[in-house]
């Protein structure tokens, strides 16, 4: 249900809203009016109404969602995790991009095979955030200054807490993102089969 | 790492590190500070609500902290009527304990000397009561500083009370902020595990502390045995220490039920509630509330305790539990990535 909505409903019910000035409302209405665009700054709220995966969140959820996120700032080449470290959040780049490198061998100061690089309004580490003992199955590294929003194992505890309607959502994108790689990854192992029988049945 | 995030890393260990010597320097403000954030963790789970949900967040921490206190204190102040008056007849009937002590380690040396020839010429009971009476003159000669100690705490206590439930949430993010990249997400975790672990541990036990204490009183009560409000206080209060707790708080009923010279006074009939409360203890009490939160092996829980007893006495003895069962998590983190990282 969207804030305005929200706000409607329960004037039309007689209930009284909050008289004090709250400057979080303020500003979340100052970042989604339709002029902000003049700004040069992209907000929280806009940056997460564009990503795909969150759409089904209204306004007020996305306001609420963006209070449990916690901001962390990346030099280039400053490593973001590593192949085999516990996993523990589920990040989005909010400014900047990211390699990812697999084969990432411990005892070497190497980074590993290069992956993809993914960039702003793209996510990785969802595996984190819904295993218990998870390890991290690639090493991320800055490409540039990077600017990431994280999610944790106990925000997301407090989120199903406080607003369980909010955090089942959020859940349920996560599960729909990781699907989503699962479909990818079964799509991949199919069309390397199909390489691999041609190359057999070449040699 | 480069430079920079070298040199990020180590200030922010050095003022860590700072932090915790300082917070040892100065106990007159850490252990408020600290019995404070024990009651916020206690109370974090009724507050979360109102952290974020609540417009009206400081009527709601106002009245969160007058329903607490009052929960809280109201049952201790009744119950300390009730000891009050249990204290001041037992203390009425000492010199008589004396007396009972003597004439019973009087006919104890009696024969021994008729048995095997042997003099004792050593006097403890009077040994007992010269000791009990030093340490009550020198409680009573520090008790201006109990006294001070008690106003600064009613003082401290509410204001930090008061910083951590309007305060903590900003105040833990710009820490978090400060925190360097290569450690964050571990320590944020763990961090937020102990917290929860801490405050559950606590509340578990005052729960079992109070159930216990209850069963004991009213058993006791019934049965009519001599001052069970006392006895019962301080078996709830004891039984705050796992595996020992129990043994301490049924010494004094035992003395109680061993000098009475009352034909009512049934030391089988107090036996039978001890065990009866310690057994629901042990059933049902302990196993639903306690054990899930901290999973330690008995042996580690007694050395443990021997060891918050030497640090920080009867308070040490309670909140080391957490402790240790947080630095078995920490470890296994550890240990966890090195194995990885080998």
């Amino acid at each position: 249900m969207s804030y305005e909505k929200e706000m409607m409903e329960k004037a039309g019910r007689g209930e009284i809203p909050n008289d004090r000035l709250e400057i979080p409302l303020l500003k979340y209405l100052w970042d989604s009016s339709p002029l902000s665009f003049l700004t040069s700054k992209e907000s929280h709220h806009d940056f997460f109404k564009k990503i795909s995966v969150l759409s089904s969140f209204s306004d007020n959820e996305v306001r609420l969602f963006t209070k449990f996120l916690h901001r962390r700032e990346f030099q280039p080449n400053e490593i973001i995790f590593k192949q085999g470290d516990s996993g523990y959040g589920f990040y989005f780049i909010y400014n900047g991009s990211v390699n990812i490198y697999a084969n990432h061998n411990p005892q070497s100061t190497e980074q590993g095979d290069f992956i993809i690089r993914i960039e702003k309004r793209q996510y990785f580490g969802e595996m984190g955030l819904l295993e218990e003992f998870n390890r991290r199955s690639a090493t991320i590294v800055a490409a540039e200054p990077t600017v990431l929003l994280g999610i944790f194992k106990p925000d997301l505890d407090r989120m199903l807490e406080l607003y369980p309607v909010l955090g089942a959502k959020f859940l349920r994108e996560t599960a729909l993102i990781m699907a989503n790689r699962m479909g990818q990854l079964t799509r991949e192992i199919v069309t390397l089969k199909k390489k691999v029988k041609e190359l057999e049945n070449q040699v | 790492m480069n430079r920079n995030q070298k040199i990020k890393l180590y200030l922010f260990l050095f003022l860590f590190s700072t932090a915790i010597i300082f917070a040892i320097m100065f106990p007159r403000l850490t252990l408020p500070f600290g019995f404070a954030y024990i009651i916020y963790l206690m109370a974090r789970p009724f507050t979360l609500k109102l952290t974020i949900g609540s417009k009206k967040q400081r009527i709601g921490y106002f009245f969160l902290m007058f329903i607490g206190i009052a929960f809280l204190f109201f049952p201790v102040f009744a119950t300390l009527y009730n000891v009050d008056t249990d204290f001041s007849q037992l203390s009425n009937q000492l010199p008589e304990v004396e007396r009972i002590l003597n004439e019973k380690f009087f006919a104890f040396k009696v024969k021994v000397f008729e048995k095997y020839g042997v003099r004792l010429n050593m006097d403890p009971v009077k040994f007992i009561v010269s000791k009990l009476e030093t340490q009550g003159t020198i409680f009573l000669s520090h008790m201006p500083d109990y006294l001070s100690s008690l106003f600064e705490w009613m003082l401290l206590v509410p204001m930090f009370l008061y910083f951590f439930f309007m305060e903590s949430q900003k105040f833990s993010r710009r820490f978090l902020e400060a925190v360097p990249n290569p450690i964050f997400e571990k320590s944020y975790v763990l961090f937020s595990q102990f917290n929860t672990k801490f405050g559950e541990y606590i509340i578990a036990k005052f729960i079992e502390a109070t159930i216990l204490g209850t069963i004991v009183t009213l058993g006791l009560f019934l049965i009519g045995f001599p001052y069970p409000f006392i006895l019962g206080f301080v078996a709830g209060v004891t039984n705050i220490l796992p595996y020992i707790g129990p043994v301490i708080g049924f010494v004094p009923a035992f003395f109680i039920a061993l000098l009475s010279k009352d034909p009512n006074v049934s030391m089988l009939a107090m036996v039978v509630v001890f065990t009866i409360a310690n057994l629901i203890d042990m059933i049902l009490v302990f196993p639903l509330l306690v054990s899930k939160i901290v999973n330690l092996h008995p042996i580690v829980v007694v050395v443990s305790i021997i060891i918050g007893s030497q640090l920080a006495g009867i308070v040490g003895m309670i909140v080391i539990i957490p402790f240790i069962a947080f630095f078995k998590l920490l470890f296994r983190e550890i240990y966890k990535d090195l194995s990885v990282n080998i």
